[in-house]
């Protein structure tokens, strides 16, 4: 046991030799200030983006930029939105997901093309752009089928196309 | 010293950097993969199964974690093999809750690949018998 006390004390008094008290306060402070102002750096950070884009254009027109990958009737010409069903309808909870480029900000953002369903097709501005559709062997990427599942009807009434994320790119 | 540290500080960030990049990746071959059947949140809708809360189940059977590769949805889905186990360790880690152990494994992209060569023909009645074995498991340790 006295060997451990030498050993111990002799170790700790090389140590207080060799390294100032305000050394390690210094140390500890460079790491954690650096280490918290560096991801403030202008990295990629996707995450961090509004998921709420600026936007421009008319949403009731098909040319609108969210519309890139719709196939339907657009909700803003039926007393709904492009974010919201018209009245009397649901939501279909299960969509067909495309991305989209905002002319704004040059960036692609991802689109959820949620049906509104339970009334009769609505007959207004219909859209049809089909970037990235499939063909129904890859059927959840394809936007020919009705997308009115988990709602209490199966009735297509119009499409929404609400804007869920921003599109990752290497 | 001084510099060491800074140079610690760099290297730290950028694999937190980078750790966040691949979640990012993860959740948007999700959104664009997954989501448009079982919901942002996972919960699901009608016949789509519920992943919230409950998908870390079948991690208690080997047969149960090689399903989570071998339903259709993943093993034909046009991922790769490491993004496919980077969505599947996404899901296990984002939608688990309480149902997935502490001590899991996650999904190796070898594995991935060995499993979603054998896609599944019959998911439902396979997947009831799934968890009908777990329940068992679950009700014999008790």
């Amino acid at each position: 046991m006295k060997f451990l006390d030498t050993l111990f004390e002799q170790k700790s008094r090389q140590l207080a030799q060799r390294s100032s008290r305000r050394g390690m306060l210094k140390g500890l402070g460079t790491l954690l200030v650096g280490g918290a102002a560096i991801p403030l750096l202008p990295v990629a950070r996707a995450s961090a983006a509004a998921s709420k884009p600026a936007e421009e254009g008319d949403p009731n027109s098909c040319d609108y930029w969210r519309y890139c990958a719709i196939d339907g009737f657009l909700c803003g010409c039926c007393g709904g939105s492009a974010n919201t069903c018209p009245p009397g309808t649901e939501m279909s909870p299960i969509t067909w997901i495309g991305t989209c480029r905002n002319p704004v900000d040059g960036r692609n953002y991802v689109i959820s093309y949620n049906d509104c369903c339970g009334k009769s097709s609505c007959g207004a501005c219909l859209c049809q752009r089909d970037e990235g559709d499939r063909p129904p062997y890859r059927s959840d990427k394809t936007n020919d089928v009705n997308w009115c599942l988990g709602t209490s009807s199966a009735v297509y009434h119009c499409s929404t196309a609400v804007v869920v994320g921003v599109a990752f790119e290497d | 010293m001084r510099t060491s540290i800074l140079v610690l500080s760099l290297l730290l960030s950028t694999v937190c950097a980078a750790n966040e990049s691949a979640w990012d990746k993860a959740h948007f071959n999700y959104q664009m993969f997954c989501q448009g059947c079982h919901t942002p949140d996972g919960s699901g809708a009608n016949s789509v199964p519920r992943l919230k809360g409950h998908v870390g189940t079948f991690l208690q059977t080997e047969e149960g974690r090689e399903y989570l590769v071998r339903v259709p949805g993943s093993a034909t889905s046009s991922l790769d093999n490491e993004e496919l186990a980077a969505v599947l360790n996404w899901i296990l880690i984002e939608f688990s809750g309480d149902s997935l152990a502490e001590n899991y494994e996650p999904y190796k992209v070898d594995e991935i690949g060995r499993l979603r060569r054998n896609p599944l023909n019959e998911v439902v009645l396979y997947r009831s018998k799934l968890l009908a074995d777990i329940a068992h498991r679950g009700d014999a340790k008790q």
